[in-house]
């Protein structure tokens, strides 16, 4: 390591400010989304470990095949599911554009984007909201499972047990998002952040979003595509 | 937050930078349905695990995008990614014996709960499936006798 | 923001009094005592609340050891306080199994993690980093309210009908997922799980604040290799809470379906004799098993870590030497908190584990001795030719040392698989992790009340009292668990309501008498010592020096009271580490000091 490094690296580390150059609430945000990551991840394995403990799984291109409107015996696997992907990942980007219009101080773009992360946050729940349901009429719940194994064989009902705690759970993050983006338009609105001459607080609520889209990838892949 | 000669050429450049990951972001998902697609039509195991395998490099691909960009975390400083990515490391570990100690299990109770293993094997008609899901239970409720719990005792 | 230190000031409602925290103004006697923002109240607050469950738990101890020693004896007076529970003088066997799981929650959950590491982060991070308080007062506040709200929970559920939760403090399916398994199993483990889940959201707000507040508030010159090794062990301690409390929180999530909603995550194959077979097919119990160690396991260095801090900055300080390996306490400090999440599947060896995965289990696990002697061999060099200073806190230390090889001695023997098929629940088990983590991590605690007390009240303890708490309870703990080492061997299971029917455990009858009566003895020191605090707090010895022990550390630089914001006028500037001790012929050098020209180098 050259000196002029060790030097920077001493001065950063050195106390009397952060050796991170962040302040201490976005630092908290992302530690706190590492203890939220293992939460997820703990879910996420907990299914994985059953699954892998059991002898059959019902195919998920069977199970999640219809979208809204769809005539009785529609068979369009992933489809529904993809429309939900694409949705939290532009509701994600305009997250980013509110996040870098808060940084040039725009208050008119930041409120903008804020809307149309908090619609797109909303269209998620609503089309969530809507699977559920189908589902539900299908027979399926927690302690439910009317779908059978890929190989014809009576499916555990881990399956239902599953799916719906975990897109609950993180459905239950999404909300919590739209909430947090609607106090952070007030907040905009009422020129809040104009007053404290930053926008940082935008910043955290969209590690929050997109964390919640981060999971979301996750969830997707291990749901409805393996 | 100053405002600078600069900020204009640094504020196109996250758009362009924000454009490019949306691009990405997109076709790495379309990549993964068109493989999911794909899959529906294959039954050979050793091709399914292979493809499930591309499909969970493109999930983490997918991953690293949006924590190194939308998150911003590629344009911190080092120290603060590193301490957020190492900690993470403790997952390998966490997933690999949780996946192990399942696969375990299944092999355990296909070996030694011969009831377990025929439930497994026996093909339900679909539109039977209640009805014969409670007729195995039944018949199960005959079968086995271990794995007795005591009474719930009432405390009055 | 209070700390001239701090980057981009964040701005809100509560940062406004900080501001002028050197200014006098008042404040009502609910933002003082009740929902105050300030670190060294809170500290406080989980202090007491931490004691007064530190009593409830061991009160609950000496109750279930009267069982065990006493199994044929009536005692009126227990039918007196537990009415039904102890129908003519005689705990009945749910009563037995409820104080067993109850003593167990509260002492690792409450006592030693919140009252613990509770306590001694918030008092010693912002003094001894040289902050004015923690990275967010508020959160800090929310952390003891979210535990206190856990312990009113907890206490109400010992007041059901159907009792507390009795199926161990690992609430192990199925016992802990069905309510008709035992009487315990119905509301009692629901107000359980409530009681853990805001505990578990309380340590995280703590937690997310310890690590801010240490990375992001250090005065001026406080590199990291110049803080003291409190401040490091109650990071990696922080670390270890923010990664796996979560872990156990996805777990009691999925439990509290299995419970209420009809899942089966957890639950396969399960009959109840008068319901018959339960419908819920297809899980495992031992899901639940790896999802509790995968905390479980790092609670247990929750537990220790902050105490091995403690104890190395009091070691340092009495024997006037500065601490040896200061490089390598935080290196094993380190290898600790990784290895800590490794090695949870060595709490499950006979459940059925994959014998392969649990030899690599075994590997990871005897690694642990490796840091662990370093640190032991490190506090023996450092005590080594020191110019030992016998205060109560320094025999806390040594004693909390004693006991830390004692017990970690045993698990080397457990950390084996093979072993562990006929040590695994039985009083051997019970003897380790006492000592090891029960009683040492007590002896910590003790060490960093006594040491700190005069900075945390400006007075002093009762010195002829602590000598005798000190000495009643080191022969009392190694009287109390190192008979059970023997016990353990012999076969004798832990959790038994009574072991006078079986012809292979009689012979321990006398044995066991012997154990209750120290327990007794002990607990009745415990409460000498609450005397000595409380009589103290009000009626002690002044503290009329700012730094009675000679330390070096940055809070004894602050006023004997300092009020909220710790130091008047400038937060102080470090110039070195905390253990010049001895340096150049200085007896202590404060971390204060400037390096002068004609010094040595620097450690």
């Amino acid at each position: 390591m050259s000196t002029t490094t060790t030097a920077t690296t001493t001065k950063l580390w050195g106390g009397g400010k952060s050796p991170f150059d962040v302040e201490y609430g976005k630092l908290m945000m992302w530690y706190f989304l590492m203890s939220d990551a293992l939460t997820f991840g703990a879910f996420l394995i907990s299914y994985g470990t059953i699954r892998f403990s059991t002898n059959g799984w019902p195919d998920p291109n069977k199970v999640f095949k219809s979208y809204p409107f769809a005539s009785e015996g529609v068979n369009a696997p992933l489809v529904f599911v993809s429309i939900m992907t694409f949705i939290l990942i532009v509701s994600s980007v305009t997250m980013v554009l509110a996040v870098q219009a808060g940084k040039e101080m725009k208050k008119k773009a930041v409120a903008i984007n804020l809307i149309l992360t908090i619609i797109g946050g909303i269209a998620f729940l609503s089309c969530q909201a809507w699977e559920w349901n189908h589902l539900h009429s299908e027979g399926a719940w927690w302690g439910m499972n009317p779908f059978l194994n890929a190989d014809g064989s009576a499916s555990s009902t881990n399956f239902t047990n599953y799916f719906f705690t975990i897109t609950g759970f993180h459905g239950f993050h999404v909300l919590s998002g739209v909430v947090i983006n609607i106090i952070m338009l007030i907040m905009t609105l009422t020129d809040q952040f104009e007053k404290r001459g930053h926008y940082l607080m935008i910043e955290k609520a969209g590690l929050y979003w997109h964390f919640v889209d981060l999971v979301w990838v996750f969830v997707f892949t291990c749901f409805y595509l393996i | 937050m100053s405002h600078t000669a600069t900020h204009e050429d640094h504020s196109a450049e996250v758009k362009k930078e924000v454009t490019k990951v949306t691009i990405i972001l997109s076709v790495l998902t379309i990549i993964e349905l068109i493989l999911g697609f794909y899959m529906m039509g294959i039954e050979a195991a050793g091709t399914r695990l292979l493809i499930k395998g591309t499909i969970v490099i493109l999930m983490l691909a997918k991953a690293f995008y949006i924590v190194a960009y939308f998150m911003h975390l590629k344009h911190e400083v080092k120290n603060l990614i590193m301490t957020v990515c190492v900690p993470l490391c403790i997952f390998f570990w966490f997933i690999t014996a949780f996946l192990i100690d399942g696969n375990s299990f299944r092999n355990l109770r296909n070996t030694y709960d011969p009831h377990f293993k025929e439930q497994s094997t026996i093909k339900v008609e679909a539109k039977e499936a209640k009805h014969e899901e409670k007729e195995a239970k039944e018949s199960k409720e005959e079968k086995k006798e271990g794995l007795k719990l005591d009474a719930p005792r009432t405390t009055d | 923001m209070s700390n001239e230190a701090v980057l981009h000031a964040h701005s809100g409602a509560h940062d406004g009094h900080e501001d002028h925290s050197h200014e006098h103004h008042h404040q009502s006697f609910i933002s003082t005592y009740v929902f105050s923002q300030d670190h060294k109240m809170i500290a406080k607050q989980f202090l007491i609340t931490g004691m007064v469950w530190a009593v409830l738990g061991g009160f609950m101890s000496v109750l279930f050891r009267m069982q065990l020693g006493y199994p044929d004896a009536n005692f009126p007076w227990l039918e007196t306080i537990l009415g039904k529970w102890a129908k003519g003088g005689h705990i009945t066997p749910e009563a037995y199994y409820a104080l067993v799981t109850t003593h167990g929650t509260v002492l690792v959950f409450f006592v030693l993690t919140a009252g613990l590491s509770g306590t001694f982060a918030n008092f010693l991070i912002p003094l001894q980093i040289g902050a004015r308080d923690m990275a967010s007062p508020f959160m800090n506040m929310l952390s003891y309210w979210f535990f206190f709200a856990a312990s009113i929970v907890m206490l109400s559920s010992i007041f059901v009908e159907t009792g507390p939760f009795s199926g161990g403090w690992t609430a192990y399916p199925p016992l802990s997922a069905l309510g008709d398994a035992s009487p315990g199993s119905k509301s009692g483990m629901d107000l359980w799980i409530v009681s853990m889940a805001l505990f578990v959201v309380s340590s995280l707000l703590g937690g997310l604040n310890y690590i801010a507040t240490i990375l992001n508030m250090r005065t001026k010159g406080m590199s990291m290799t110049r803080l003291p090794l409190t401040i490091w062990a109650l990071f990696f301690t922080a670390v270890l809470g923010v990664l796996s409390f979560p872990v156990l929180f996805s777990g009691f999530i999925l439990l509290i379906f299995d419970r209420n909603f009809g899942t089966s995550f957890y639950l396969s194959d399960i009959f109840i004799n008068g319901v018959g077979a339960m419908p819920n097919e297809g899980g495992s119990a031992i899901l639940y098993q790896h999802l509790f160690w995968f905390l479980g396991h790092p609670e247990v260095y929750i537990i220790l870590l902050p105490a091995m801090g403690m104890v190395s900055e009091i070691l340092s300080i009495n024997s006037r030497k500065p601490i040896f390996g200061y490089m390598a306490m935080i290196g094993s400090l380190f290898a600790i908190a990784i290895l800590a999440f490794l090695v949870w599947a060595h709490h499950m060896f006979v459940t059925g584990l994959n014998p392969l995965l649990g030899s690599v289990f075994v590997l990871l696990t005897l690694l642990i001795a490796v840091p662990s002697a370093i640190k032991v061999f490190n506090w023996l060099t450092t005590l080594w030719k020191g110019n030992i200073r016998f205060t109560p806190g320094m025999l806390f230390a040594i004693g909390f040392v004693s006991l830390f090889i004692s017990g970690g001695l045993t698990g080397i023997w457990l950390g084996n698989s093979a072993l562990d098929i006929h040590l695994h629940d039985t009083y051997f088990v019970v003897a380790h992790f006492h000592i090891v983590m029960g009683v040492a991590s007590m002896f910590g605690m003790f060490a960093g009340i006594y040491h700190w007390f005069p900075k945390m009240y400006g007075k002093y303890l009762n010195n002829t009292l602590a000598y005798i708490h000190f000495w009643v309870t080191m022969a009392g703990a190694y009287m109390i668990f190192w008979p059970m080492h023997y016990q353990g061997l012999a076969g004798m299971p832990r959790r038994y309501y009574d072991f006078s029917i079986w012809e292979s455990f009689k012979q321990f009858q006398g044995l066991n008498q012997f154990i209750t009566i120290v327990a007794l003895i002990v607990f009745a020191v415990q409460i000498l010592f609450l005397f000595n605090f409380f009589y103290s707090i009000f009626k002690g010895k002044k503290v009329t020096t700012q730094n009675p022990w000679e330390a070096n550390t940055l809070e004894w630089t602050a006023p004997i009271n300092p009020g909220h914001g710790n130091w008047p006028g400038e937060i102080p500037e470090v110039y070195r580490w905390a253990y010049d001790y001895g340096k150049d012929g200085v007896d202590f050098i404060p971390q204060t000091t400037p390096v002068g020209a004609d010094e040595s180098v620097e450690h």
